[in-house]
């Protein structure tokens, strides 16, 4: 978002997955970063997002056990069938 | 005369294709497998946000690898491998769940008294706290676009900018929803975190 939108029209939500995702470019970051100090609405909205994106990151399922061999041999046998993949699954 | 094993194995030809650059189908497929297999982790996890059992999120992963390698064999390949397999899964598993009811997000913050964390390190405290069970399920119980959004977003590192296209919706409408499901689950879970904290 650029900062002269956020000066003039501040939207706690927006501004805080910006800010948490860290893709707020660097002038609007420092203009948010100091109104944090005096917006109770996007402090929490802060807060909340960073809770809610470190749990997000942790809850990563590992891919089982054998999967990848199964994808590989999926895709060599439609390679070697030598026409269009048929989609089937299982 | 058509001999039984040519008819066992169909139209397989022992002799290798070769494609219009002059790369053989073995090689082409080996190349596919190659830039796409880092993708797996992403695909996988996506796929969990359509299929609440792992064998079927095996299924669509595998079936979003085949309709990859199609369209990568058809010369369509993209600048950026994560964001284009993302968008095969989400296509799929879109039309294969599209009838299937989800579940509504079952606790939000609205309806409780829910206050922001007051412990000077939420992140941390998350971290060191939560069982990975009940993460999971606290996933599950997010609105679908929610999930996914945070899946491309937080799991996967895509930027919102990629979320979107991937998603095919406008990149506000993709802030909206992280940021919404990220609140989701820290509704969900912060009693849970309050709980470990407390023992």
């Amino acid at each position: 978002m650029k900062i002269w939108s956020m000066k003039r029209h501040h939207d706690p939500e927006q501004n805080a997955a910006e800010y948490v995702s860290g893709e707020l470019p660097a002038r609007a970051r420092r203009w948010f970063e100091r109104h944090l100090l005096d917006c109770e609405d996007c402090w929490r909205e802060v807060l909340l997002g960073r809770f809610g994106r470190r749990v997000a990151e942790d809850a990563r399922e590992p891919v089982p056990l054998g999967l990848r061999d199964r994808v590989r041999a999926k895709v060599s046998l439609s390679a070697t069938d030598g026409d269009s993949p048929t989609g089937s699954v299982g | 005369m058509v001999g039984r094993d040519s008819r066992v194995r169909g139209n397989r030809d022992p002799r290798p294709r070769v494609l219009d650059d002059g790369m053989t189908l073995r090689e082409d497929h080996e190349e596919f497998l190659h830039a796409t297999m880092g993708a797996m982790d992403l695909v996988y996890n996506l796929a969990r946000r359509f299929a609440d059992r792992v064998e079927e999120a095996e299924g669509l992963v595998q079936e979003t690898y085949l309709a990859a390698y199609r369209a990568w064999r058809d010369q369509r390949r993209p600048r950026r491998v994560e964001p284009w397999m993302a968008t095969i899964c989400l296509n799929l598993g879109r039309s294969r769940y599209r009838t299937r009811e989800r579940r509504p997000i079952e606790v939000s913050i609205e309806d409780r008294d829910f206050r922001a964390p007051e412990v000077e390190d939420p992140e941390g405290a998350a971290e060191a706290a939560l069982d990975r069970e009940a993460l999971y399920d606290a996933m599950r119980r997010l609105p679908e676009e929610q999930r996914v959004a945070i899946t491309l977003v937080d799991l996967a590192g895509l930027s919102t900018a990629e979320a979107a296209r991937a998603m095919g919706s406008p990149r506000g409408t993709v802030l909206s929803r992280l940021h919404r499901g990220r609140r989701g689950l820290a509704a969900l879970l912060w009693d849970e975190v309050r709980e470990v904290e407390d023992r």
